[in-house]
């Protein structure tokens, strides 16, 4: 599979506080890469680090094959970018501002009007006039319009509503089809699962987990309840992690075969049995805790 | 983007043009009658009372203020200095920063446009409307001063194109100290304090020979009024000065912003 992102050994420090540190991560052509991790995670550090709208202390960043500098317009021409909070020119209408975005470059007329029609954008509102979900709208057809084959996306979906979600991941899934590449970051884990293929947990600067999505749902571990008056005794005989216990209700996180718990349990008089697979947000603590 | 920053900056330039023919027209419409034979007495009489420095640091020991060509030529070219000045300096310390601070420069960046480029054009739009400043403040006290008196053309002309040299030099000082901040209110109170400064060393400067030395910290020293009134011709020691320094703080510019952090 071909190459379409490559990040090496990116570092950001700002001033004395780390951003991101040793970050390493590869794209392949026609991916959907699910950048994931909680807030001041360096998520966006990273973003911004291949953006260039900050200076990396050390690694690069290499698009197509080529290293990405400040001034590479060959490359600038095929990356689309949304930031989590957009902000365009307010005294411009939706019209001059995807006039001024197409002036920068060729025939992209009919994808532009595409788009306008699917998110169902009013081209003669004034910028400062748009409510959030409207602006996030516009700032998808900027990232798109011009036929990109890298596509950074920053939280893309707060302020969009769910019908509009559904449009946004319809049309990435079309991209995906035409062989675009996009790294998507978000902390709502839900979006991960619906439309990325690979994902890549960050925390504390660090890429700490990388996997597929099937990969990351073949969970090793599950989660059991048990209502039981002999609560007590199970609690010592199993011996694991306790996630919620209440009266006669335990909850545990279980990493061992089932059977070898069921054995266990035999010999106690169970009311309630409940084994249940890890959410992605469990995944996600468990990876993070 | 040439023309987009035109558009975004013309309302601005338009305010400040207006202002500075507001007070022109203030003036050539009261001036003929402030100024009638005994109010002239009165005035040689309090003129003659003022030290010989002070009348120098107004021009008025060279000309008189007895027509509007003459205030024009004295006290009219230090609020011409000043607000052109401060209009330049301005322009320069906002037409970078105003993309940070409205942080409208993360999709600008994102556009296949180098940043060398983008202060290129920037500095294009400032030059114009610097000159345009000055040309439509020339253009219209050229009219009032057909209309209200007899002046030597030649000499206002050299005059009125004064203000350029110095307003070239504020707005690039402008643009390039910009690159060092993100914060546009720190840059408005530091772009006016150096055009404040300018002028205080200046009249300083022109007050006694022992703080002339002064002048050489003071881009006001760039609109060597001084000379066109007494020569009748332009120094082109200071345009040269002026436009040496205009190339050095763009290229300064674009350095620093080449490698400036964008948020």
């Amino acid at each position: 599979m071909k190459e379409m992102l490559r990040i090496q050994d990116l570092t950001k420090y700002y001033g004395k506080v780390r951003g991101i540190e040793n970050l390493n991560l590869v794209l392949n052509k026609g991916e959907i890469y699910g950048f994931i991790g909680p807030n001041g995670a360096g998520k966006s550090t990273t973003i911004r680090s291949i953006m260039h709208l900050v200076n990396k202390n050390s690694g690069k960043v290499f698009v197509n094959g080529k290293e990405f500098g400040k001034d590479n317009l060959e490359i600038k021409k095929i990356i689309g970018y949304l930031p989590s909070e957009i902000s365009l020119y307010d005294d411009m209408t939706v019209k001059e501002i995807l006039d001024y975005h197409e002036s920068f470059y060729d025939n992209i007329h009919d994808r532009r009007k595409n788009l306008v029609n699917r998110l169902q954008l009013d081209e003669k509102k004034k910028i400062e006039d748009l409510s959030l979900g409207n602006l996030k709208k516009l700032g998808i057809v900027l990232a798109f319009m011009h036929n990109p084959k890298l596509v950074i996306l920053d939280e893309p979906t707060s302020g969009l509503d769910p019908i509009m979600q559904n449009n946004f991941f319809d049309i990435l899934k079309e991209e995906k089809e035409k062989g675009t590449t996009i790294l998507y970051s978000t902390h709502i884990l839900s979006e991960v699962s619906k439309i990325c293929d690979k994902v890549g947990i960050v925390k504390d600067g660090h890429l700490i987990h990388e996997t597929t999505i099937e990969d990351l749902q073949k969970n090793n571990f599950n989660f059991i309840t048990i209502i039981s008056s002999d609560i007590d005794k199970i609690k010592k005989e199993l011996d694991l992690p306790i996630i919620l216990e209440n009266k006669d209700i335990i909850k545990f996180k279980n990493d061992l075969e089932i059977n070898l718990i069921l054995n266990k349990l035999v010999n106690y008089k169970i009311d309630k049995l409940l084994i249940e697979d890890p959410t992605l947000e469990d995944l996600f603590m468990h990876y993070y805790n | 983007m040439f023309l987009r920053e035109i558009k975004v900056n013309f309302k601005s330039f338009l305010i400040w043009l207006s202002v500075l023919i507001g007070i022109f027209l203030v003036v050539f419409l009261i001036y003929p009658h402030m100024f009638n034979k005994e109010n002239m007495e009165m005035f040689d009489e309090m003129m003659a009372m003022f030290p010989e420095e002070v009348l120098k640091a107004f021009n008025m020991d060279i000309a008189s203020i007895d027509t509007v060509f003459g205030w024009i030529k004295t006290e009219g070219f230090i609020f011409v200095l000043l607000i052109i000045g401060c209009y330049a300096s301005i322009l320069g310390s906002n037409i970078l920063l105003k993309e940070e601070s409205d942080k409208t420069i993360e999709y600008l960046n994102s556009l296949p446009i180098t940043r060398s480029k983008i202060v290129l054009n920037k500095f294009l739009c400032g030059i114009c409307y610097v000159v345009l400043m000055v040309l439509g403040l020339s253009i219209f006290n050229y009219f009032g001063l057909i209309l209200s008196d007899n002046f030597d053309h030649r000499s206002y002309l050299l005059l009125s194109i004064t203000p350029l040299f110095s307003s070239l030099v504020f707005f690039s000082l402008s643009m390039f100290l910009a690159t060092f901040t993100h914060k546009t209110k720190k840059m408005l109170g530091i772009s006016l304090g150096i055009v404040f400064i300018s002028y205080i060393l200046q009249t300083i400067a022109s007050l006694s020979n022992n703080v002339s030395f002064l002048k050489y910290f003071s881009i006001f020293t760039l609109a060597d009024t001084r000379y066109v009134i007494t020569n009748s011709a332009l120094n082109m020691n200071i345009i040269f000065i002026s436009i040496i320094l205009t190339i050095l703080f763009l290229g300064l510019t674009l350095i620093r912003y080449n490698k400036k952090e964008l948020i």
